[in-house]
């Protein structure tokens, strides 16, 4: 944690310790004492316009009027908010605007406060709006600072001054977020227009804005979505042992400094969205502008490249491969191939192990000599898996169709390749080391659509929260979460405002994990769209019927057992006498505390074997806990009872069903 | 939460996360995360259940034979 140096200032005779650099306004504010604003937000920077927020600032030398939204507190000074100077200059600035804006409700009640019956001017372009615009600046901040879209700005000088969008026009760009209506404190602002015609438009807005204003405040000390995206989990994988590195063999490396969260900063385009969503202030899509490219059919040529993020980079370690613009390179290419860079670099990460030992060599790869950390070889295995050329042709196939296919025709074998290549269901593993997590094995093992963690990230949960200890425990967060996040699938909506940023109460919640104010939100933005009230059973009730459904669908299609929930043994625990040795500390002392076993005068492979022999009964054990907690069969089948419960006993259901014995 | 249900092993022992873990006097709540390297910045921090805010993490003092819950937060895709 940094130091923060704090100041002693004094307000109205009160010692105030402040921040250096916050202002004195927000020191006032954050201590109860009321300086009138009007142009002032925590959402957007100073601007200084409405005047009314000056006090007397006395350095010891000399005493002066100063705005106290802008002022910044670096040295200890007296402040008043309220001397003879300053409300009489603060009362005739509010006497000209009351003159100017007689019936705008902010500006009556603030000259009330200064005793301003009426004001002795008559202004001459006097407005009798009661929704006019006081000129504060708000919207046009918000809109260029909170949205980064800078749509709206003032126009003209003196008395036509106003806000309007380019040209006096209706702007096709304004992405219509409704945060400048919102900040607005005069209502001068509405939103008319609702092309998609929601139940309630307000109650919409009014859920995202919530999420915006968090993104605003929260945003640069949490996740730092805005500014480096999913990246800035590079380096915390790697601090929890969580990074893949070399086919998931080890969870960190001393080079991940080189791929971390600030070196890809220095690449990113900054201050401006992607584009992923319209509006969306998270804006963790981020890009990299005139990037040159060194390999394959546009090397020399500048490009834009969407991307990277934390898979991606996660993949390069999991390749050994620490080099930012190879990162930046093969992101590339796969988009430009329409490949997968998860994919790609798990089944890559397989090539590189199975060369390493022996299972391949360069005549088996068509001549590409590829051992872990080979930079120009994987970017010449991406370039012929996008022609569909040589052993491009095998490796693109992915995992499943390699360790088949080097069994069959190099030899390999069976045990080794199907232990370490990184799949189930046929899709390769994203990129986090489960090895220490059971439950997050079993998020990647029983996710229906193949290794992925989008269905349950349990990680932190399970192995360093210790929350979820037992087997009920994590077959709970196995059903909940999946379910969970199911729901923005079934609604078309991206789950990182979900989790990405945290409300300010969210520690005070019984359960921080769900993040109950954003579930919350969810549920107010379902009824905004559709007029139907929710909560957050409701969301999970409509998602366990599709998910069910889609079990079903796999079981049709000759994925849906628990034959078919097997996980790769690199997923669960240490393959090799390496890799076992590499933590040996960490596995000695779960031999002795957690499956009973003294270790001293065991050779490593007996190691290995008795820490297998263990986690692969807990694997099992798992999944029965879960299917039972989802109302499955032992086989991993809904249950009829189940199926009836959830609405979903079609017929052709319960026939396939009942073959597989639900 | 697991407040309570491992208990420190000796004295001049808390118990952080479900892990022994030793204590020494004046130890605050960023010592021990430094020290565990809790980088993740969503964190949740009780000592004996008790909820301490984000701005105490520097002058929040562990107390001995302490049960300390350092809660991660889950992000990313
Ligand atoms: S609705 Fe949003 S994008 Fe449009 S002008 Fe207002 S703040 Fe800017
Ligand atoms: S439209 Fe509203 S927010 Fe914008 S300058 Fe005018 S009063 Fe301020
Ligand atoms: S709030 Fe400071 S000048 Fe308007």
């Amino acid at each position: 944690m940094t130091e923060i140096e704090m100041i002693t200032i004094t307000i109205d005779g009160r010692s105030i310790p402040v921040k250096r650099d916050s202002t004195i306004l927000e020191a006032a504010l954050e201590n109860n004492i009321f300086i009138p604003a009007l142009c002032h937000s925590e959402l957007v920077e100073p601007y200084a316009a409405c005047r009314l927020c000056i006090v007397e600032v006395d350095d010891g030398r000399r005493a002066k009027l100063v705005t106290s939204c802008n002022y910044p507190v670096r040295k200890p000074v007296t402040v008043y908010t309220s001397s003879d100077k300053v409300l009489r200059n603060r009362t005739i600035t509010l006497e000209m605007m009351l003159s100017r804006w007689p019936n705008v409700q902010i500006i009556k009640d603030l000259a009330k406060f200064v005793r301003i019956e009426k004001p002795r001017y008559k202004h001459p372009a006097v407005d009798l709006n009661p929704n006019a615009c006081i000129l504060c600046g708000l919207c046009m901040r918000i809109c260029e600072q909170g949205i980064w879209e800078n749509i709206i700005n003032f126009t003209n000088r003196g008395a036509v001054r106003a806000v309007r969008m380019p040209y006096d026009s209706d702007q096709p760009h304004c992405i219509g977020c409704g945060a400048c209506a919102e900040i607005c404190p005069t209502g001068a602002i509405t939103m008319v227009d609702d092309p998609n015609q929601p139940f309630d438009a307000d109650m919409v807005r009014r859920a995202g804005m919530r999420i915006t204003e968090e993104m605003i405040k929260f945003d640069e000390e949490q996740c730092d979505m805005r500014g480096v995206g999913t990246a800035h989990l590079v380096e915390i994988m790697d601090a929890y042992d969580l990074l893949p590195v070399m086919n998931y063999r080890y969870g960190k490396h001393a080079d991940t400094p080189k791929i971390s969260s600030d070196v890809l900063r220095t690449f990113f385009t900054k201050g401006k969205p992607d584009g992923c969503w319209l509006g969306c202030t998270m804006a963790c899509a981020k890009a990299v502008e005139d990037f040159q490219l060194s390999t394959g059919p546009y090397k020399g040529e500048k490009v834009l490249v969407d991307g990277p993020e934390y898979e991606t980079l996660g993949g390069s370690a999991n390749m050994g491969i620490f080099d930012p613009r190879f990162v930046i390179e093969y992101n590339f290419y796969c988009d430009t191939y329409g490949l997968d860079t998860i994919s790609f670099a798990t089944g890559v990460s397989f090539v590189m192990e199975c060369y390493e030992a022996g299972v391949l060599d360069k005549e088996k790869t068509g001549g590409l000599e590829i051992p872990f950390g080979a930079r120009d070889a994987a970017l010449e295995l991406l370039h012929q898996i996008g022609r569909g050329e040589g052993f491009g042709l095998i490796a693109g196939k992915g995992i499943r169709y390699m360790k088949k296919y080097f069994v069959e025709n190099f030899g390999a074998d069976p045990d080794f390749v199907f232990d370490i290549g990184m799949e189930a269901k046929g899709m390769e593993y994203s990129e986090y080391v489960t090895k220490e997590s059971l439950a997050q094995q079993g998020g990647y093992g029983i996710a229906l659509k193949g290794a992925q963690h989008d269905e349950a990230w349990l990680i932190f949960m399970d192995m360093v929260n210790k929350q979820i200890p037992t087997f009920a425990d994590k077959a709970e967060a196995l059903h909940y979460f999946p379910m969970w996040r199911t729901w923005f699938g079934l609604c078309g909506l991206c789950k990182l405002p979900w989790n990405d940023v945290e409300p300010a109460d969210n520690a005070e919640t019984d359960e921080p994990a769900k993040v109950p104010g954003h579930v919350q939100g969810y549920c107010e933005f379902f009824e905004g769209v559709t007029g139907k009230p929710q909560t957050m059973d409701s969301l999970i009730s409509m998602s366990e019927k599709v998910y069910n459904f889609q079990r079903v669908f796999n079981l049709k299609m000759g994925f849906g057992k628990r034959e078919h929930d097997a996980i790769p043994y690199r997923s669960a625990g240490p393959v090799t006498v390496t890799e076992y040795e590499s933590r040996q500390d960490r596995y000695d002392a779960q031999l002795s505390e957690e499956v009973g076993i003294d270790p001293s005068g065991m050779s490593s492979e007996e190691k290995v074997t008795a820490m297998r022999k263990y986690r692969e009964a807990q694997y099992e054990q798992l999944l029965d806990a879960v299917y039972k907690r989802r109302g499955w069969t032992n086989d991993g089948v809904p249950t009829l009872d189940k199926l009836q419960e959830l609405g979903i006993d079609f017929p052709d259901v319960i026939e396939l069903v009942k073959k597989h014995g639900g | 939460m697991q407040a309570g249900t491992i208990v420190p092993a000796a004295d001049s022992m808390i118990v952080v996360n479900s892990e022994q873990t030793e204590w020494s006097r004046g130890k605050t709540v960023s010592d021990v995360i430094k020290e565990k390297n809790y980088i993740f910045p969503l964190l949740i921090v009780r000592i004996n259940g008790k909820l301490i805010p984000r701005d105490e993490y520097d002058s929040s003092v562990v107390p001995d034979e302490a049960t300390v819950d350092i809660i991660h937060l889950m992000s990313g895709g």
